[in-house]
């Protein structure tokens, strides 16, 4: 089967909660995409990557992480020892450690979905269409298409000295 | 682009359980929880007073954030495959009130009609009114409800509002108080439009609700940024806005949000011209009903029990108009579980 991507813009999402509170509502309250918020309030939607080369199937010493027919980076729960080695190497943090399953738990593209011919759920409903699922190349088109919309449509860009002055404080003038 | 998908739980529609159910507001909420019962065999009406269905996420928040035809799209899915009936520019209300928004509609139904007419309903309308300052001026023509000129904005370009209802900004002075959502998505629009916009709060870009990320995107594209400042009054000439007065604040000791309370400082009054203002310091829930049919607390949120359920038995509310303003993914949220238990209610499991 042709690989899938899942693919989240953070140029474009709108840290509305959506696609966690979707995610939770499928997995029993386990949210396996949950949203980080900068000290600036920028909103950023974490899961697995599912990356191309990834350094969790590399390192699991029982290799219980594999890949499966979609492209999607999964879990064998059975084969988990919980030793967390995969966590060290994520460089996003998403491998999850359940008590209850006893072990690493994480996005897996909505597997029990995907079985039954339906997509990702978060992608489905993302207000923002920041959260695009399909094999590469209609992934990258619809990303391009999407971030179209963001661009201003008139922007100038300011002076440095323009930018400073944009900000007043009545604190400043006392 | 491929709508939002609603009835993203099933495939197609299941066995019909010959029950009807009536949703009174098509927003995130609304129409989530549409998704969810659809899926689970019933039937479903949705009434909403604008004529279409999205709620804010279509007629307010801006096309960049969320594009109209994501929420188009996933409101007619819900028509073609699963059968859901909309009766768009429909008020539901039981006495009445005047709402943000209720030029749009043609028509209205009683709430008690609905009650009588359908298996279960679910109160799904929002916060469509606007919270007033109440300070001296402020009635003069030149100030604008945000919500009203965020929908005149987009409404326009949805063809249903003239042109001639969407106020000239260009190059116009448009100061805005507040820095949450809504404050930010008006200074984006009034800046798209060309004018010279401005924001005042009265506490710092730190505590904004919006957050420095939105504020300084805003900032790049040429928004003033005005902190630790408060509106006194409204300044006229031949009863339009010429200036706003404000006092400078300090902030004191953490209030109950666990943010620094702004204290206004005496005597420290000064203004600023502006040809129009926004006062978008928070939006209000809007019931289907005034009086006593159903209980509201302090604030005007619908009450509901731990079934989603409000105080009449067989009518449930979701999202906003229950929780106040949140967010569209906590509105989704409040949406599925509640169609969750109406789904229960409806089998008798609850
Ligand atoms: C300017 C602005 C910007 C925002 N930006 C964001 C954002 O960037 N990200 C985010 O997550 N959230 C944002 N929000 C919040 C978000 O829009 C709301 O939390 C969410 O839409 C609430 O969903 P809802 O379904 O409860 O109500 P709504 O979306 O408000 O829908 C209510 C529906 O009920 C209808 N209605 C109301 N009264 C009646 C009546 N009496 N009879 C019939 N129909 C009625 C209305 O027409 C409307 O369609 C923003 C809000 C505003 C105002
Ligand atoms: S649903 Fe989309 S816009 Fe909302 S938080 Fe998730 S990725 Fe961002
Ligand atoms: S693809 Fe499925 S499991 Fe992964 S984050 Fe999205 S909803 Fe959750």
């Amino acid at each position: 089967m042709e690989r899938k991507y899942l693919y989240v813009d953070y140029l474009t999402c709108i840290g509305c909660e959506t696609c966690q509170t979707v995610c939770d509502f499928i997995h029993d309250g386990n949210p396996y995409i949950r949203i980080y918020v900068t000290e600036n309030k920028q909103y950023l939607p974490i899961n697995c990557k599912h990356c191309d080369d990834a350094p969790c199937i590399r390192v699991c010493p029982t290799q219980a992480i594999y890949r499966d027919e979609d492209g999607a980076v999964r879990i064998a729960e059975d084969r988990c020892i919980g030793c967390l080695a995969c966590l060290q190497v994520c460089p996003y943090g998403a491998p999850f450690y359940s008590l209850k399953v006893k072990a690493v738990t994480k996005c897996d593209m909505c597997a029990e979905r995907r079985e039954e011919g339906m997509e990702p759920a978060c992608a489905l409903m993302c207000p923002a269409e920041a959260i695009q699922y399909g094999p590469l190349e209609i992934v990258m088109d619809l990303v391009r298409e999407r971030r179209a919309k963001n661009i201003p449509e008139h922007q100038r860009e300011l002076t440095e000295e323009e930018l400073r002055k944009s900000i007043s404080s009545g604190f400043r003038v006392f | 682009m491929r709508g939002m998908k609603f009835s993203f739980l099933c495939k197609k529609k299941p066995q019909p359980t010959g029950k009807r159910i009536a949703i009174v507001g098509a927003g995130p909420a609304g129409l989530t929880a549409a998704g969810y019962l659809v899926c689970r065999g019933h039937d479903v009406d949705i009434y909403d007073k604008m004529p279409e269905p999205g709620g804010l996420m279509l007629f307010v928040i801006p096309e960049f954030r969320i594009p109209v035809e994501r929420v188009r799209l996933g409101a007619k899915e819900l028509e073609e495959e699963f059968e859901v009936t909309y009766y768009p520019r429909t008020k539901v209300m039981e006495g009445e009130r005047l709402d943000e928004g209720d030029e749009f509609y043609e028509r209205v139904i009683r709430l008690r009609e609905l009650k009588e007419n359908y298996d279960a309903v679910l109160i799904a309308t929002g916060i469509w009114n606007v919270r007033r300052i109440g300070i001296p001026g402020d009635d003069l023509e030149g100030i604008i409800s945000p919500l009203e000129l965020l929908f005149w904005i987009k409404g326009n370009k949805l063809g249903y509002v003239p042109d001639e209802k969407v106020p000239e900004l260009k190059g116009r002075k448009v100061g805005i108080i507040g820095a949450g959502l809504t404050a930010v998505d008006v200074a984006f629009e009034c800046n798209r439009l060309g004018a010279d916009v401005e924001i005042f709060y009265r506490r710092t870009i730190r505590e904004a609700p919006a957050g420095a990320y939105e504020i300084n995107l805003l900032r790049r594209r040429g928004v003033k940024w005005f902190e630790l400042v408060t509106p006194k009054s409204v300044i006229g000439e031949n009863g339009r806005v010429k200036a706003i007065e404000l006092l400078r604040t300090r902030l004191g000791e953490p209030d109950e949000t666990g943010r620094r309370r702004p204290i206004p400082i005496p005597g420290s009054e000064f203004q600023v011209p502006a040809d129009y203002l926004v006062f978008a310091i928070g939006m209000v829930s809007t019931p289907p009903v005034n009086g006593s049919y159903l209980t509201v607390d302090r604030r005007g949120r619908l009450v509901v029990d731990s079934r989603h359920m409000t105080s009449v038995e067989g009518i449930f509310a979701a999202g906003d108009v229950a929780n106040g303003p949140t967010k569209v993914g906590r509105a989704i949220k409040d949406g599925l579980y509640t169609a969750v238990a109406i789904d229960k209610w409806l089998r008798g499991e609850l």
